[in-house]
């Protein structure tokens, strides 16, 4: 995989020692393949996603679905962006994505602190009526939701859409937050609080920072959701300047369907984000973890 | 400390616009279900306060005790791939090499949106040119089945998708939970002599037991209204075969007119849901020596 | 500082929003100086390209020709258009113009007051336009709630290299045709290509072999309650869909397969007959994307007569596809009947020739330049001596619903014929209660 990086830091070498020594080297070959497997596994999509968009329809019927293409067809690439009015629809899938995002890991950490690490009485059952959200299927809202956002006059505007998202991703991030703030050690807060700093200092200063990794783990949880979602988009949006890019890929995948090799370009344009974002916030958990023991 | 802690002020503040959002857009939705599952409504036209017939058609209706098995079987299954997601994690956050490099592959599939996921899977189960009856029929099996069109096949063939949709959500998740675990406990313990194995099960798995209670409530919770695959795959046929809660509520909404009817399934599938995540976390409680 | 950056967050949040919905508002103001017309409808640029145009065209001609009248277009994917359309409906939001479909989905709408009647645009001179009986499958109690773009029958399309190969003559008797398909199975071709995933498409087999067997009115009364759906011709009929199965008449895993990856079966010559909609025509003659040597090699053949049937082959299996509705409480009613009105004749037009569609409106094949396959169908329609719609448009949603269920499981040899019968006459009781 990356047997093209220089050499090993003793630190790699270590810790390969260390497994050697403990675990028989067969067994750990038989893990290490299984472990290729599971990726391979996993990452066939995309590779199968991009030969299929340069393919145009007589070779994706007729030949096998692991065999190149004859001639890679770039130009579907270009139809769809020409004609799919993909720049704005991209540009609002990033507005929603990201406002949604940041207010949801906000506000869901917030409560999270709030309820592990404050007293008051209701907070058990505060920490439920969140849960609950959790357990509603989508489409049951969506009659109630349109009317609520028709009666506040929110119908057919970004911030029903942002609203949204972070309402229904709220109970999910608490509970992922929860879990990990349940494992954090306290010590740090309270020996803040002895010396006298206040609860916001506490919460932004030193447990925002510290649970930067699960933070960055919710971020993109949530990113890959909103991202995707279209159901909210095309019940609550009827302006075709503040549609998203998903809801431009549905409207590729109809019922009258012939171009797939411009559906396959669509969905390569739409994943493509998507894909920078996660590597690279990604890494951010890495450095967020070696920052977070550094400091502990 | 504790009148830091316990300031309502900031309490309020912090919980609030969180509890308020979640309370205007999740609990309207909430309420209004229950509400239509008392009324005989197409979703069009007048409504007719029918009080709990929907219900008591609901409890005779085989068709949706049938999705409420499959659904169960999907959260089973979902729940024991946890297993699964967990041994990897422990494996990769053993600082092997490439465990980064890895743990990114093993989350493209959740990447994509599930009208891509659905497209390459019925590719693959094709019943004359796809790849995994290409792979059948060079071993040997002379008629491979039909997955998706095999009343027997068709809910084992989504389940799978949708347990490899979800491997790097919960392997990001077991992974974050496990690089949490402070380094020196890890090697307070490798000193006094333990194998992997013990350090695994012994040490890692009861620091991230609450993160792993969380993820079997989603989890479970997640398969219990889960849709998407299924509703594009198969529209829950043929004849109902992978029909689950969700789906069903979804075509008695939307394609039957049924609207009604509908929030009924809704709303009962709110109840499962609240006993099942009850049950879990009752459950865990049990074998909890030392609450926190 | 802390706290400062907490309100500033919120504050900024609150800002952004506010510009936001003051934004759609704003440009609302800005350009509604005259009326203007929400239009929705499902064929998006992406997928129905053709369609798509000429829908452009229309509504810049009738800007053009009303000013001060603008309309408004939102356009969603077939699926999503339906949903949105439920939506909109259980809060009286519809627009002031978009697409229905006809009988047993508009009725709904119709009776809960939302489409408004178009009788007096259709007594407005259109009605002659329309081919005799299209509009009356948009009919409730005696007033029209829609008007069709679309009119469809469904032939057997075959491939003329297949049978050719196979010393195969079109059939015109059933027992040719179970001859064919004989043949063919026999060779290792897949006779039929049949996706019955959606179910729909496995039901206009039932619909034809229940035609053939019984006529063309054993069907239409077992749904409007005149007759019952245990008539011996509605069990024979699933008897024969279950024989042909056992004759492994269909592609492997049909009841597995979307509609549209049978149809590319077919079109790749993996199969020998496919029975779709003339909506499928542009695939067998003008579509670029289809080999020329496919298009040259496709031809269609009536459903074949059933010894001792009622019906005969001039009978088909059909109707108008999505038509138009104006919203009752429109406040731009008057225009949209306009637009309404424009849109047909201008579709009637311009639909044959630039998109392959067969409108609901009279063609003049005289004038036109069109296909041979096109000029086929239109002279077939004009002999028709019955078109039975759809089974799943007749039908209300939900016994929809049933029938489509009942029809996979028929296929997939999960119910007796006569369950099967009964079942259906079970859920039409229901309804009419």
């Amino acid at each position: 995989m990356d047997t093209a990086k220089p050499v090993q830091t003793s630190h790699r070498e270590k810790s390969l020692l260390q497994i050697k020594r403990l675990a028989n080297p067969v067994a750990y070959g038989i893990l290490y393949s299984f472990l290729i497997v599971v990726a391979a596994f996993q990452i066939y999509p995309i590779v199968w996603l991009f030969l299929f968009s340069l393919k145009n329809n007589q070779e994706i019927f007729n030949t096998s679905p692991f065999s190149l293409p004859t001639q890679p067809k770039w130009e579907n690439y270009v139809k769809v962006w020409i004609e799919g009015n993909i720049g704005q629809y991209f540009f609002n899938s990033v507005l929603y994505t990201v406002s949604a995002v940041v207010l949801t890991v906000l506000l869901a950490s917030m409560v999270t602190f709030a309820i592990t690490r404050m007293r008051w009485k209701a907070s058990q059952p505060v920490l439920g009526l969140f849960m609950i959200g959790l357990m509603i299927p989508v489409h049951s809202t969506l009659i109630p939701l349109f009317d609520t956002f028709t009666k506040t006059n929110l119908i057919d505007s970004p911030l029903s859409i942002i609203l949204s998202y972070t309402a229904f991703n709220l109970p999910i991030t608490i509970m992922i937050l929860l879990g990990f703030y349940e494992a954090l050690p306290r010590e740090v807060e309270e020996a803040a609080v002895m010396d006298g700093a206040t609860i916001h200092h506490i919460f932004f200063r030193l447990t925002l920072p510290m649970t930067s990794p699960v933070i960055a783990t919710t971020a993109i949880i949530n990113m890959i959701y909103n991202w995707n979602e279209f159901v909210f988009v095309n019940t609550f949006i009827s302006s075709d300047t503040y549609k998203t890019l998903t809801v431009g890929i549905q409207n590729f995948i109809g019922q009258y369907t012939t171009d797939w090799g411009a559906i396959g370009a669509t969905l390569m344009i739409s994943i493509l984000p998507i894909l920078i974002a996660f590597f690279l916030l990604s890494n951010r958990i890495v450095e967020g973890i070696t920052a977070g023991s550094v400091k502990g | 400390m504790n009148q830091v802690m316990a300031n309502k002020k900031v309490i309020f503040l912090y919980v609030a616009p969180a509890l308020l959002l979640v309370l205007v857009l999740v609990y309207i939705p909430i309420v209004l279900t229950g509400y239509y599952g008392l009324m005989k409504w197409d979703g069009i036209g007048e409504m007719e306060f029918i009080g709990l017939k929907n219900y008591k058609d609901l409890i005779q209706d085989h068709l949706f005790w049938d999705s409420v098995y499959h659904s169960f079987l999907l959260a089973l299954f979902s729940a024991l791939s946890l297993i699964g997601y967990l041994m990897i994690s422990i494996i990769l956050a053993g600082n092997i090499k490439g465990a980064d490099l890895l743990r990114k592959i093993y989350l493209i599939p959740m990447l994509l949106a599930s009208v891509v996921i659905a497209q390459l899977w019925m590719k693959i189960y094709h019943p004359s040119n796809g790849i995994l009856n290409h792979i059948l029929m060079k071993l040997g099996v002379v008629d491979p089945p039909s997955w998706l069109a095999d009343p027997r096949f068709t809910l084992f063939a989504i389940i799978i998708p949708v347990i490899w949709q979800y491997a790097g959500f919960y392997i990001l998740i077991y992974y974050a939970a496990l690089k949490n675990i402070p380094e020196e406990i890890v090697e307070a313990a490798k000193i006094d002599g333990a194998t992997p194995f013990q350090i695994a099960t012994r040490i890692k798995l009861p620091l991230i037991k609450s993160v792993i209670i969380v993820t079997i409530v989603l989890a479970v919770v997640g398969s219990l209204k889960y849709f998407d695959l299924i509703y594009i795959m198969t529209g829950g046929g043929p004849n109902g075969a992978s029909e689950v809660m969700a789906s069903y509520m979804y075509n008695q909404a939307f394609k039957g007119f049924n609207f009604g009817y509908a929030s009924a399934v809704g709303f009962f599938l709110l109840l499962i849901c609240l006993v099942a995540t009850y049950l879990i976390r009752k459950l865990a409680a049990t074998g909890q020596d030392t609450p926190s | 500082m802390i706290k400062k950056a907490y309100f500033f967050l919120l504050a900024s949040v609150l800002v952004v929003s506010l510009a936001l919905t003051g934004c759609s508002k704003g440009a609302e103001n800005e350009s509604g100086s005259g009326k203007v017309i929400k239009f929705m409808h499902l064929w998006p640029a992406g997928s129905s390209k053709q369609h798509h145009m000429i829908v452009e065209e229309i509504i810049k001609e009738f800007e053009s020709e009303h000013p001060g009248v603008r309309v408004e277009v939102e356009v969603l994917e077939n699926e999503q258009y339906k949903n949105k359309i439920k939506v909109l409906s259980s809060s009286n939001k519809l627009p002031d113009v978009g697409f229905t479909w006809a009988a047993g989905y508009l009725k709904p709408f119709a009776k809960g007051n939302l489409f408004a009647p178009l009788d007096d645009v259709l007594q407005d001179g259109l009605k002659d336009d329309f081919v005799k009986g299209t509009t009356e499958a948009y009919a409730v109690d005696g007033k029209t709630y829609g008007l069709p773009l679309e009119l469809n029958i469904a032939p057997i399309y075959y491939n003329k290299k297949i049978f050719k190969e196979n010393n195969l003559e079109v059939p015109k008797t059933y027992e040719e045709f179970q001859h064919v398909v004989k043949t063919l199975e026999s060779k290792g071709i897949s006779p039929i290509a049949l996706g019955n995933k959606d179910a729909w498409t496995g039901s206009l087999w039932y619909m034809y072999l229940a035609d053939r067997i019984g006529g063309p009115k054993v069907l239409n009364q077992a749904i409007d309650r005149s007759g019952s759906f245990e008539n011996p011709a509605l069990v024979s009929a699933a008897e024969e869909i279950q024989k042909l199965v056992k004759a492994n008449a269909f592609n492997k895993g049909f009841n597995g397969l979307s509609n549209d990856e049978a149809k590319s079966e077919f079109l790749n010559g993996k199969a020998g007959m496919y029975l779709m909609g003339t909506w499928e025509l542009p695939n067998f003659t003008t579509n670029e994307e289809i080999p020329q040597d496919f298009r040259d090699q496709s031809g269609y053949f009536k459903f074949p007569t059933v010894k001792d049937g009622k019906g005969d082959i001039d009978s088909w299996v059909g109707g108008p596809g999505v038509g138009l509705f104006v919203a009752q409480n429109s406040e731009v009613k008057e225009e949209s009947k306009k637009f309404v009105k424009f849109f047909i004749e201008k579709w009637g037009e311009q639909s044959v020739t630039k998109a392959g569609v067969i409108p609901a409106t009279k063609v003049d094949t005289d004038k036109l330049d069109l296909p041979k396959l096109y000029i086929d169908v239109l002279n077939d329609l004009n002999q028709a001596s019955n078109i039975t719609l759809f089974a799943d448009v007749q039908m209300s949603p939900s016994v929809a619903e049933t029938h489509l269920n009942l029809i996979q499981s028929l296929y997939g040899n999960e119910i007796k014929p006569k369950d099967y019968a009964k079942q259906h006459e079970t859920a039409l009781k229901n309804e009419e209660n």
